[in-house]
């Protein structure tokens, strides 16, 4: 068909605006040169727009509002970054992850030349702003800190080009902190939703093999294939309980230390305000998480104190003292129940990361970690000018982040660093428990001396664990310098059949671990090796000095009971 | 730039990429037909748990073939893989009749969506070779897209993965009818 005027067997209708174009037109109203100076309420209206929209919008509009940063005219310039400032303060996640894009970052700075001017100019100074106050917050305190890595990368290019930053308010930094409020089971879920779409449609449509591997891991967390969201919805609410229920405590101590206290006194009555504020919100867990007996309690016992904290408070503003002596606060036990949960995290967590991905390292590690800054950087800087010629958004100015992989992936790789791995999975958790002390049956322990006796020819077979129901046996050999075969078999030991059977294995993160799928999941009574599965690691080099550990876990279903066993395995050496 | 690069592809070879999603109730052979199709072999697969994406060259097309889990818990999580898509291969396992009503259901609810609305829609009536299946005609009467779709360009063909019944013939069918829209 040519170009021109014709009708095709399609109705005729009236090209209709995509949602882009509105947000687009709605992001240039809001820096249109009409404006005398940044007018809130529309820059509000594109945040709003976009929390609602969601899917595309974030990336689309960052990408817009970039452009316009870049633009010759300098009012435009500063509306725009005006507008990227509420965005970012008011889009959460979906908008931070496209701000910590490199080839957004690389835009941003566009406009910088080689080595910093004697004086900057007024749009230079508002982007070193932005970039400061974003590494000072989000880089730092956000729970998603690891995704921002290239915003800490493009601080220190700055900061080694000789850029100054200006420095921060504090009122400024303050917004971008984390809250602290006590959310409903429900509202957590919800808030990890958002972030979770939008980081799986971030990989999508990044598409690198690296992230398409991510994106179907975080598929089965989001299906709920995985309990992650459960466990950290718990342990949030838990965490803000305990910060509670110590501002409790010192709210007590406040209003008990003298006869009199100073009741206009300014911590006391944030302190009123925040235990005032959370009352209602423990109806709302209750009623939601109505099966946790030890939670309700907990929070049951907790708000009869708030409400006699809140008396007695009351009491004393209004001058009645003798009354408010009466009132004896049972004391707080502010540890019990968030040791709780978070060992119980910590239990699961092993199991999250099941091992063979790369993103915990290219996460950099904060600043002054890494081994070399300046090696870094330089080498950064190598990569400046060959960064990919074919595409147009995100080249960046003279000033750009390599095509590379983030800058601190030169931390050592460690060679066993599974316990590693979760530890930094939980920033916030005490470290995990010991594996051994796994929720695993009886007789699976045994074998870590037990393999070196098995030290010698190839494929032999040997034990890893059998409990009352599942013997898991592996044969290991060696195929080549850097890779290992191993086929597991799966016998039932006992008179009732298993089902549903489910094996995984993790290795350590320095080598790669192929699996195939398992024949089967279901072993009859008494079956011997009804199920088995091949699998191979790579890059497990001959003769390393230190035996090869994998962790595994096993789940399946006997008499309708689900059973999982999990714990660590030496490899005999071979 | 790279862009540009393939729309002179485009108008020099005729070479062209595209993306392709693949959705379906769980059980409807998705992943059996993308197999077979990347590497002419039968892989018995258990259910997919996430997604798989293969290329597949046909022609001068580039298919990026995206398919991805049916199972219920998995159907929210579809639109995510909406944007750029250019063809929708709606799989439907013709022999399940007691499920039909639920593929019909779930076809509508993605093709409703927005970023769907431009989008060729295939239909393979899988698993031809069972003895009670329906053929392409009654699947497609059942799932009445004549009467429902108006603007979108749609087909109906019957398909058997184990043989590799009926998959060219979709792709190819996908090739003739967006070629027009490229050049527009």
């Amino acid at each position: 068909m040519s170009q021109g005027i014709y009708l095709t067997d399609q109705p005729v209708r009236r090209p209709q605006p995509s949602p882009g174009n509105s947000l687009i037109r709605k992001i240039q109203r809001a820096c249109r040169l009409t404006l005398a100076e940044p007018d809130l309420g529309l820059n509000l209206d594109v945040a709003d727009f976009i929390n609602a929209k969601q899917g595309a919008a974030p990336r689309d509009a960052a990408i817009a509002i970039v452009k316009l940063i870049n633009s010759r005219d300098t009012h435009t310039a500063v509306f725009a970054l005006a507008l990227l400032d509420v965005l970012v303060k008011n889009c959460g996640y979906p908008f931070h992850l496209q701000i910590s894009r490199k080839e957004f970052l690389n835009e941003l700075v566009k406009r910088f030349p080689e080595r910093p001017p004697l004086r900057f100019t007024k749009v230079q100074r508002l982007v070193l702003t932005a970039i400061e106050e974003w590494y000072q917050t989000i880089c730092k305190h956000a729970s998603y800190k690891e995704d921002m890595g290239y915003i800490r990368d493009m601080h220190r290019l700055l900061k080694y080009k000789g850029y100054i930053f200006p420095k921060i308010k504090e009122e400024d930094l303050a917004v971008l902190r984390p809250g602290d409020h006590l959310k409903t089971p429900s509202e957590i879920q919800k808030e990890q939703e958002i972030a979770q779409a939008a980081k799986l449609e971030e990989l999508i449509r990044r598409g690198r093999p690296e992230d398409l591997k991510e994106a179907n891991k975080l598929m089965k967390v989001m299906a709920g294939f995985k309990e992650d969201n459960v466990i950290k919805s718990k342990q949030l609410i838990n965490e803000e309980l305990f910060k509670l229920k110590r501002k409790a405590d010192l709210f007590k101590d406040m209003l008990s230390t003298s006869e009199q206290p100073n009741m206009d006194n300014e911590t006391l009555v944030e302190l009123y305000s925040a235990l005032k504020v959370s009352q209602p919100k423990f109806q709302k867990i209750i009623e939601e998480e109505h099966d946790d007996d030890e939670l309700i309690q907990d929070i049951l016992q907790f708000n009869d104190t708030v409400n006699q904290l809140v008396q007695k408070y009351i009491l004393l503003k209004t001058g009645n003292t003798s009354e408010a002596a009466n009132i004896q606060v049972s004391s707080i036990s502010s540890s019990a129940p968030a040791g709780r949960s978070s060992g119980a995290l910590a239990n699961e967590l092993n199991l999250i990361d099941f091992g063979d991905d790369e993103e915990p390292s290219s996460s950099p590690p904060p600043a002054g970690e890494s081994g070399n800054p300046v090696e870094d950087l330089l080498g950064d800087l190598n990569n400046l000018s060959f960064s990919q010629p074919s595409q147009t958004f995100g080249l960046g100015g003279s000033i750009s982040l390599g095509a590379a992989q983030p800058t601190s992936q030169v931390t050592p790789a460690s060679d066993f660093d599974l316990l590693a791995g979760f530890s930094n999975a939980s920033s916030s958790t005490p470290p995990p428990p010991p594996l051994r002390q796994g929720n695993s049956n009886s007789g699976s322990f045994a074998f870590d001396g037990f393999a070196d006796a098995f030290n010698s020819p190839k494929a032999e077979r040997v034990l890893v664990s059998s409990s009352s129901h599942l013997k898991i046996e592996f044969e290991v050999s060696r195929q080549s310098e850097s890779s290992i075969k191993i086929s597991s078999f799966f016998s039932n030991e006992g008179v009732v059949p298993i089902s549903g059977l489910t094996f995984m294995v993790a290795v350590p993160k320095s080598m790669a671990l192929k699996l195939d799928p398992q024949s089967g999941n279901f072993i009859s009574a008494g079956g011997k090796d009804e199920v088995f599965q091949f699998g191979s690691i790579e890059n497990a080099p001959a003769n390393s000095s230190k035996p090869l550990k994998v962790k595994w876990k096993a789940s399946y279903v006997v008499s309708s009971t689900p059973v999982e066993e999990t714990a660590v395995f030496t490899l005999p050496q071979i | 730039m790279g862009n540009s690069i393939s729309k002179v592809m485009v108008k020099m070879f005729g070479y062209r990429e595209m993306k392709i999603l693949m959705l379906g109730l769980d059980n409807a052979g998705k992943t059996t037909i993308l197999y077979k199709l990347k590497l002419n072999k039968i892989k018995t697969s258990a259910p997919t748990v996430g997604f798989n994406v293969e290329t597949v060259s046909f022609r001068n097309v580039k298919f990026n073939m995206w398919d991805v889990g049916g199972q219920d818990r998995l159907r929210p999580l579809w639109r995510h893989y909406f944007p750029a898509t250019t063809a929708l291969i709606f799989v439907v396992d013709s022999q399940d009749m007691k499920r039909l009503n639920e593929a019909k259901e779930e076809l509508y609810s993605i093709i409703s969506d927005k970023e769907m609305e431009d989008v060729v829609l295939l239909v393979l009536a899988n698993k031809q070779d069972l003895k009670d299946a329906m053929n392409p005609q009654e699947v497609s009467d059942y799932l009445e897209l004549k009467d429902h779709l108006n603007n979108q360009l749609w087909c109906v063909i019957g398909s058997n993965a184990l043989t590799g019944q009926g998959l060219v013939e979709g792709l190819s069918w996908i090739t003739n009818n967006t070629k027009a829209k490229d050049k527009k």
